[in-house]
């Protein structure tokens, strides 16, 4: 029969090569959580809809739970696990702190791996901006507004960063 | 965890060989936005995916002899930043910034959307009003339609098992206005309202029935919109009732109309 049924691929994922050998049916958020632990990648609508398996490839936000782990080869795969610098938390790590900007955490990662991607592309956003650009994030506890305000407040400290 | 059905991948170079492995059974696969999903709730279960982001010269915008070509695999991201889209299809541009999260716009495609055919589709009715056009590949050759016709229903487009959409080529015209507003409370439009202007009227609704549905006349004071609202053919669904939606399309059309005589 023609067509492979498993791949081997080589994604650099938090700045480090690994080399596994998927089912081609495999999404990279299986991949992710099951093969490499990195269970800050949530799972829930699995529609595109709700944001929770949000992770950067190659700088791009995608939702990990429809994308295929077969077309991470050779690309870059940024996870929450990668934004700390050991105990240092990424600016948006600690304004989503400072703002009380979760409760459950759920989908924390998720905006904040968005929010991440806002900012690299736009780095002064409007607080209209921010709002619309994370309107395909969905989160139940917070009411959303300290989330925008953590976003805000994050672009500013990265702003003054030298 | 929703796992996807068993399938084979299929990495062809060229859309010669794309088409060579193309059939009933093996679909083409871009960002997969579309497709996955499907694959996921069982609507689709193809044998293998035949991947098409390793096809060299498919992923370019281009412009050349009054148009604008739009390669297979342009997300509708790439499509959006890109400089000859926004310099000469502005308005189309606005659209593509628009559609769903921009997840969804950083891996699906133009193409992708229009082969999918999925009714709330801001894409097919923005370039069915601009009257774009798709180019076919085929082992018999390569042949060019109108997105209107390309469109035929619900989920359904003029696409043969076998061929493959390999680009859109959209006519660029400073003479046209053009205005596209929606309403939407999720990530898919329950209502798109694309209005095109020059020397005749093409208004194109899409969302509220099976497909974009295209009213022509000759000029905007000639443009009922109380006839349009009651002429379109909708759908109740959970976006709303039919009163709703025929509502809707008469509110939408009206600010469409007064965002061109403002010139937004
Ligand atoms: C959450 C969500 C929100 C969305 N919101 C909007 C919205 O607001 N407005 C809007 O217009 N759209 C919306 N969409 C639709 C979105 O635009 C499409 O999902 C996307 O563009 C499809 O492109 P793709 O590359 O992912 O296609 P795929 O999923 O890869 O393919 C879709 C279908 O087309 C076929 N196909 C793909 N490329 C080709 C080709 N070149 N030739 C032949 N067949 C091909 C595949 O076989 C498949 O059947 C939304 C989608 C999601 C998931």
């Amino acid at each position: 029969m023609i067509g492979a049924d498993v791949v081997e691929i080589a994604p650099v994922i938090n700045d480090r090569e690994v080399f596994l050998s998927v089912p081609v049916r495999m999404t990279l958020a299986e991949m992710l959580r099951d093969r490499l632990d990195l269970f800050g990648v949530k799972l829930s609508c699995e529609m595109q809809v709700c944001g929770v398996c949000t992770v950067l490839v190659d700088g791009q936000p995608v939702s990990s739970c429809t994308y295929l782990a077969a077309d991470a080869d050779g690309r870059r795969v940024s996870t929450i696990e990668g934004l700390a610098e050991g105990e240092q938390l990424h600016p948006l790590q600690q304004a989503f702190v400072d703002h009380f900007a979760l409760q459950c955490g759920f989908c924390t990662p998720g905006f904040i791996m968005m929010a991440k991607h806002l900012l690299d592309r736009s780095p002064d956003p409007t607080r209209d901006e921010v709002v619309e650009y994370l309107d395909g994030n969905l989160c139940r506890c917070t009411g959303y507004a300290p989330i925008v305000d953590a976003v805000l407040d994050a672009a500013g400290r990265l702003r003054a960063e030298p | 965890m929703g796992v996807l059905p068993a399938f084979r991948l299929l990495r062809p170079r060229s859309v010669s060989e794309a088409v060579g492995w193309l059939n009933y059974d093996r679909l083409a696969y871009a960002g997969g936005t579309e497709l996955l999903l499907a694959m996921r709730e069982g609507l689709l279960r193809p044998t293998h995916l035949v991947d098409l982001k390793g096809i060299e010269g498919l992923g370019s915008v281009e412009e050349s002899s009054g148009e604008v070509t739009i390669g297979a695999l342009v997300t509708h991201t790439q499509a959006a930043d890109h400089p000859i889209v926004g310099a000469r299809l502005p308005g189309l541009a606005g659209v593509l910034q628009r559609v769903g999260n921009p997840r969804v716009r950083a891996t699906g495609t133009l193409a992708g959307n229009l082969c999918f055919a999925e009714p709330r589709s801001d894409v097919a009715a923005a370039l069915i009003a601009q009257e774009g056009e798709v180019e076919i590949a085929s082992p018999q050759g390569r042949r060019r339609m109108a997105v209107r016709d390309f469109v035929v229903g619900p989920y359904s487009t003029a696409l043969e098992p076998g061929e493959l959409l390999t680009r859109i080529h959209v006519p660029i015209r400073p003479d046209v206005r053009f205005v596209y507003v929606k309403h939407q409370t999720a990530e898919r439009p329950a209502l798109g309202v694309a209005l095109s202007v020059n020397s005749h009227v093409s208004v194109v609704v899409g969302a509220v029935g099976l497909s974009p549905q295209a009213f022509e006349v000759g000029s905007l004071s000639a443009l009922d919109v109380a006839e349009v609202a009651a002429r379109v053919e909708v759908v109740p669904d959970l976006t709303g009732s039919e009163e709703y939606k025929r509502h809707l399309v008469e509110v939408y059309l009206r600010r469409a109309i007064g965002r061109l005589e403002r010139g937004e």
